[in-house]
């Protein structure tokens, strides 16, 4: 059976590189999506985030890749923006329609703590499933100024000074994390590895 | 939170060198199998600055970051000569996560903050600061440490906030690649200052020396050179110290 990795390539801002290398190493076969046709030559998607809702959405549009996402039906992972776009609707630099995956919105982090917040911190398993297999006690690196809000199907929320948010989602045959598996040492190259063999 | 420890490489291609006050360049290395080395110490993030890039003129050398990016499964700040949106996402493209940015937005271009912000978003902007106190003042300073910048340290990272940059890696001229600790008091007023994440560099001698600067200022990160290059300790006796001494951010 060919397990075939589809990697999104949207615009200036992705860190393409550093997935394909962490995909690489958790065993899987990677092919970045430059085209919409190159879709159908994929079994699983991966969107990356690095960027803003805003641009990230646009650069979507302009590579036509906003159809052939949403006519997906085997497993995506949104890492981090790749997440957030999954939702309705965005507020970074204005509203900004997402792509509508699923009903949740993306909103400015609003608590004690310095943002973005950067670094290490803890996933706080709410629902296991298959992608957090292995790795429910493991730290992850976090990026990020905005957070997914009015959301239901969670997999797991990390705290950061006090505040609580959304830092993994599984709905059907979509996944999300909030943290960037490809920056977290082995504990993602397991994650990674997980969605792989899903 | 814990305190981010970070480990910076300045390179002066094809080698890792470490400046005395950025200056007098030594080499200690080569930055690939350095990056490799912190990795596997447990390093939270690294830092890669071509120190010479600006002062030089001379063009971005894009390749030796890639092979450093290739080592690692961490996140992976680099800068140094950065000048155009281009560069930005070239940097992003090779590899790194966050760009840093100093010379080219002191002297010329500030308005590249806000552009880029928008475009990469804010966490993949770092504007680093190399700062060099007077007798009320720090001033910023570019080009490795070598030329003024006449802007107030204090009034610049207010501005480098509102213009979109995600994050401060605060750099002392003073302090830097001594060894005998950090210019807290300046640590002190920047990180109270912004709301962005402040990571502190320049002058780590001893795990004191930390354990006081993350108490005293409580940074975001710590960013460490010299004190790892000369082995005198890792990255794991760094954490365990901090661990067993309870030291938070």
């Amino acid at each position: 059976m060919s397990n075939i990795i589809g990697i999104v390539n949207y615009g200036i801002a992705g860190n393409i590189h550093s997935i394909k290398k962490a995909v690489e190493r958790a065993g899987g076969n990677t092919l970045v999506i430059n085209k919409p046709s190159d879709f159908s030559l994929v079994d699983k998607l991966i969107i990356p985030g690095v960027g803003s809702f805003k641009d990230g959405m646009q650069e979507l549009e302009n590579d036509n890749f906003i159809n052939p996402i949403q006519e997906f039906s085997k497993p995506i992972l949104g890492i981090c923006l790749g997440m957030q776009i999954m939702a309705d609707l965005g507020f970074e630099f204005g509203k900004t329609k997402g792509l509508g995956l699923i009903s949740a919105e993306v909103k400015l982090i609003l608590c004690d703590g310095k943002i973005p917040h950067v670094g290490f911190n803890k996933i706080n398993v709410k629902n296991p499933n298959v992608l957090l297999d292995g790795v429910e006690n493991e730290e992850f690196y976090f990026m990020h100024s905005y957070e997914m809000v009015n959301y239901t199907d969670i997999t797991a929320l990390t705290k950061y000074n006090n505040h609580s948010f959304v830092s993994a989602i599984h709905k059907g045959s979509l996944y999300g994390v909030q943290f960037h598996p490809e920056k977290s040492r082995e504990a993602g190259i397991r994650l990674l590895s997980n969605f792989i063999k899903l | 939170m814990t305190v981010r420890i970070i480990a910076k490489l300045d390179v002066k291609p094809p080698y890792v060198v470490k400046p005395v006050h950025f200056e007098g360049l030594r080499k200690v290395g080569n930055p690939s199998e350095l990056a490799k080395k912190y990795y596997d110490q447990g390093a939270d993030e690294l830092f890669y600055i071509d120190i010479v890039s600006s002062l030089y003129q001379r063009e971005i050398l894009f390749n030796e970051i890639e092979q450093v990016a290739n080592k690692l499964f961490i996140p992976f700040a680099a800068g140094g000569g950065v000048k155009s949106i281009d560069d930005f996402s070239k940097m992003l493209h090779m590899g790194a996560d966050k760009v840093v940015i100093n010379t080219h937005v002191v002297q010329k271009d500030p308005d590249i903050i806000d552009k880029a912000a928008k475009i990469f978003g804010s966490q993949a902007i770092v504007v680093n600061i190399e700062a060099k106190k007077w007798e009320n003042y720090w001033e910023c300073y570019t080009d490795c440490g070598r030329i003024q910048g006449q802007k107030d340290v204090l009034h610049w990272v207010k501005e480098i906030e509102e213009r979109g940059a995600g994050e401060v890696l605060l750099q002392s001229v003073d302090t830097d690649g001594r060894c005998r600790g950090f210019d807290i008091e300046l640590a002190s007023k920047v990180v109270n200052l912004v709301n962005i994440p402040v990571v502190v560099s320049s002058g780590a001698g001893s795990l004191e020396d930390i354990k006081a600067l993350i108490e005293v200022a409580h940074p975001s990160g710590v960013a460490i050179a010299s004190l790892l290059h000369y082995d005198r300790v890792t990255i794991h006796d760094i954490k365990k110290y901090l661990n067993n001494n309870e030291v938070v951010s």
